[in-house]
């Protein structure tokens, strides 16, 4: 195996340095070109918001390719020096390399332990480049097998479970009460950050329709602009809850906007049987919290979300080691696999090399023992020197294949096609 | 004439095997792995395959406390597979085995008498009042089969809103389907279960009346408890469509009906031959 992760991520070098390095799609193409072109590697480039790698391969006599090369390419193809770069690569060999991209795709080198996205970025990723026809035997078998790895722990271990963001433990809560969202109406109210990013979040469930209530009518119009919503007037907020469906409150007042008697009266009395979640999101709290009945009503507030964020987090972490576990046994077997692939032909042709051997002596052999065997002789002989080649065969086929898991298993390769004149 | 091996099928075949598929249920809760789930399935169909070559040997009465209760288990089987094997996720089999195992074990309890387990003259189902009654029988069947999916939804919904109401980590606990869902479902079933119940009382009624039921013929638990049923029914729906009664209340009442239709399905028929215990 020739193979060499060579990159940075969030732990080796800056925000500044990374968003240098990030490949758009023309970028990508080109680099993704010139690698081939230029040191006839199989390449696959991921970038994502927290790193930037090459996957590169090349056939096993060929020289490996070095993070300073790699520095100089990537400086090239950002115009950037390449000792700016250098100091902030990391490099994977092998073996390594495998378990380096095995645990990229698992989400074990994330920020966010076991985040999902991840894997769909590595697929991504390899997908690009082997549409470009950059990629080779390696990557082609290296990617789908992270991605097998990916599946295994995310359905073996608990490490992907659970949300792990405020705006994700919201979307959990939701899928509790609500079945579907295409026929529901989503009301913001307040223009705070932490809304924004919930109300991203719950977008993508794509909900009929967004209301977006604010005391400044300004602000309220611009909110609804950005999330593509209707702006509501805030004299008119007793009537949007009663339309709405799901509630993402973040207002800065000092005081509930809805006490408990207002909700009960204005609100609730006119929602019939509809079932409502409200998620208070500011401090001081918007919603008066006795108005939560876990059933028609559902209030959530921001401690309930960091709670559910911080539970998972720390589950997560419990899950690494068998994680962990999991990809060395997919990278055990990769190795493996991979090594095996290589070694059929060269116990082939020494089998055939051999067998050529075999008959230029046997051949000359029954030629001149002619008239003197009788049929079964002939085949015993025949069988004799058979047995032979097969014992002595023996040996060499077995230790390769056992050391095709070892990282000693090139050269035993190497070795016995030099011993046995193979050619390569 | 040869005897078929399946004639020597048994309760015990297919109550073990749903006792079995349940606890192996449990296990997949408890320790998830993928080898629990075909080991439960596969002891949930023998289930279902012993239970069913059973009432095909036996054709106990559904007139019978007996016969109704092992029909409605079977039914309910039934929909326990069809569940759990569409969805995989959801702990189906924890609330549904738990009340076919109860049913086929109270069905045993209620198999005190010979002529109940004797197999039915099913062509005589064809005749004049057999027929009516067979029309009754299978009507009320087919409301306790929505009865029963309507149960098991509302203790479901009792969970989850239990589960809402605490806040409780979503990836903390065995999933469920949420509280709309459940609520959809118990409705439907509601709404399944009411014109049948109605029409079978109508029947049954009629049948009563052309056998010039005593009073205490009518007076007798099994009409009562039905007639009970029927009217928590109407309470059911009228608190559904004319009021905004919260889902959990909803759900507590249907979870009473089902304890009235357990009633109903164990209480000795007034009329039918062999439908006493």
């Amino acid at each position: 195996m020739n193979l060499r992760a060579i990159g940075c991520n969030v732990g080796s070098a800056p925000v500044g340095l990374r968003e240098k390095l990030a490949f758009d799609d023309a970028k990508l193409r080109r680099a993704l070109a010139e690698l081939g072109a230029r040191y006839g590697v199989e390449a696959v480039i991921l970038g994502t918001c927290n790193r930037v790698e090459l996957y590169l391969a090349r056939p096993e006599d060929g020289a490996p390719i070095h993070a300073p090369l790699v520095a100089e390419f990537l400086g090239e193809a950002h115009g950037i020096p390449a000792d700016a770069v250098l100091p902030h690569l990391y490099e994977r060999a092998d073996a390594d390399a495998v378990r380096h991209v095995f645990r990229v795709a698992c989400g074990l080198d994330s920020v966010v332990v076991g985040e999902d996205q991840v894997a769909g970025q590595v697929k991504a990723a390899f997908d690009a480049a082997q549409s470009l026809g950059a990629t080779g035997p390696l990557l082609n078998a290296l990617f789908p097998a992270a991605a097998r790895a990916s599946k295994r722990v995310r359905t073996e271990t608990g490490l992907a479970a659970g949300q792990v963001s405020v705006a994700s433990a919201a979307v959990g809560f939701l899928r509790e009460v609500f079945d579907r969202f295409t026929d529901k109406t989503v009301l913001v109210i307040g223009t705070g950050e932490m809304g924004r990013l919930t109300l991203t979040h719950i977008k993508e469930l794509h909900p009929a329709a967004v209301l977006v209530a604010n005391r400044s009518p300004e602000r309220a119009a611009a909110a609804a602009a950005e999330c593509g919503g209707q702006a509501v007037p805030w004299d008119q907020l007793d009537d949007a809850l009663v339309r709405a469906d799901i509630v993402v409150s973040t207002t800065g007042a000092a005081e509930p906007i809805v006490p408990k008697r207002r909700f009960a009266e204005k609100v609730l009395a006119r929602r019939g049987r509809r079932k409502i979640a409200i998620f208070d999101l500011a401090v001081p709290r918007d919603f008066d919290p006795r108005i939560d009945d876990g059933d028609r009503v559902c209030l959530y507030n921001v401690d309930d979300l960091n709670r559910i964020r911080d539970q998972q987090l720390a589950e997560r972490l419990r899950h690494v080691g068998p994680a962990e576990a999991v990809v060395a046994e997919e990278v055990e077997k990769f190795v493996l696999d991979w090594n095996r692939r290589k070694d059929g032909p060269v116990i082939g042709r020494l089998t055939e090399e051999v067998n050529r051997v075999r008959d230029g002596v046997v051949g000359p052999l029954l030629e001149k023992l002619n008239g003197r065997l009788t049929a079964a002789d002939r085949a015993y002989v025949e069988g004799a020197f058979r047995l032979f080649q097969n014992k002595l065969l023996h040996g060499p086929i077995a230790a390769l294949r056992e050391a095709g898991g070892e990282a000693h298993g090139g050269s035993l390769r190497d070795a016995l096609m030099k011993l046995f004149g193979l050619k390569g | 004439m040869t005897v078929s091996p399946l004639q020597g099928i048994t309760h015990a075949c297919f109550e073990l095997s749903y006792l079995l598929a349940f606890g192996l249920e449990v296990a997949r809760l408890i320790w998830p792995a993928a080898g629990w789930r075909v080991a439960a399935l596969s002891c949930g169909f023998a289930g279902v395959f012993a239970h069913t070559a059973y009432l095909i040997f036996n054709q106990p009465t559904p007139a019978a406390p007996y016969g109704s209760l092992l029909l409605l288990a079977w039914v309910l089987a039934l929909f326990y597979l069809y569940r759990t094997v569409h969805y995989a996720k959801q702990p189906w089999a924890v609330f549904v085995l738990p009340v076919v195992i109860g049913l086929v074990g109270l069905s045993l309890a209620l198999a005190t008498t010979a002529a109940e387990a004797a197999p039915v003259d099913v062509p005589a189902w064809l005749h004049g009042e057999r027929f009516w009654g067979a029309v009754h029988g299978t009507l009320l069947l087919l409301a306790a089969v929505g009865i029963s999916v309507g149960f098991l939804a509302s203790v479901m919904y009792l969970v989850q809103a239990r589960r809402v109401r605490n806040k409780v980590n979503p990836a903390r606990v065995v999933p469920l389907l949420s509280l709309e869902r459940l609520e959809t479902m118990n409705r439907r079933a509601v709404n399944f279960a009411f014109p049948l119940l109605t029409a079978g009382l109508f029947v049954g009624t009629l049948l009563l009346r052309a056998d010039h039921g005593t009073a205490e013929n009518w007076l007798s638990l099994k009409v009562l408890s039905t007639a009970g049923l029927w009217v928590v029914f109407l309470v059911l729906l009228y608190l559904r469509y004319a009021t905004n009664v919260p889902g959990r209340r909803l759900a507590a009442l249907s979870v009473a009906a089902f304890g009235l239709l357990l009633v109903a399905l164990v209480a000795s028929h007034p009329f039918v031959p062999g439908g006493d215990r």
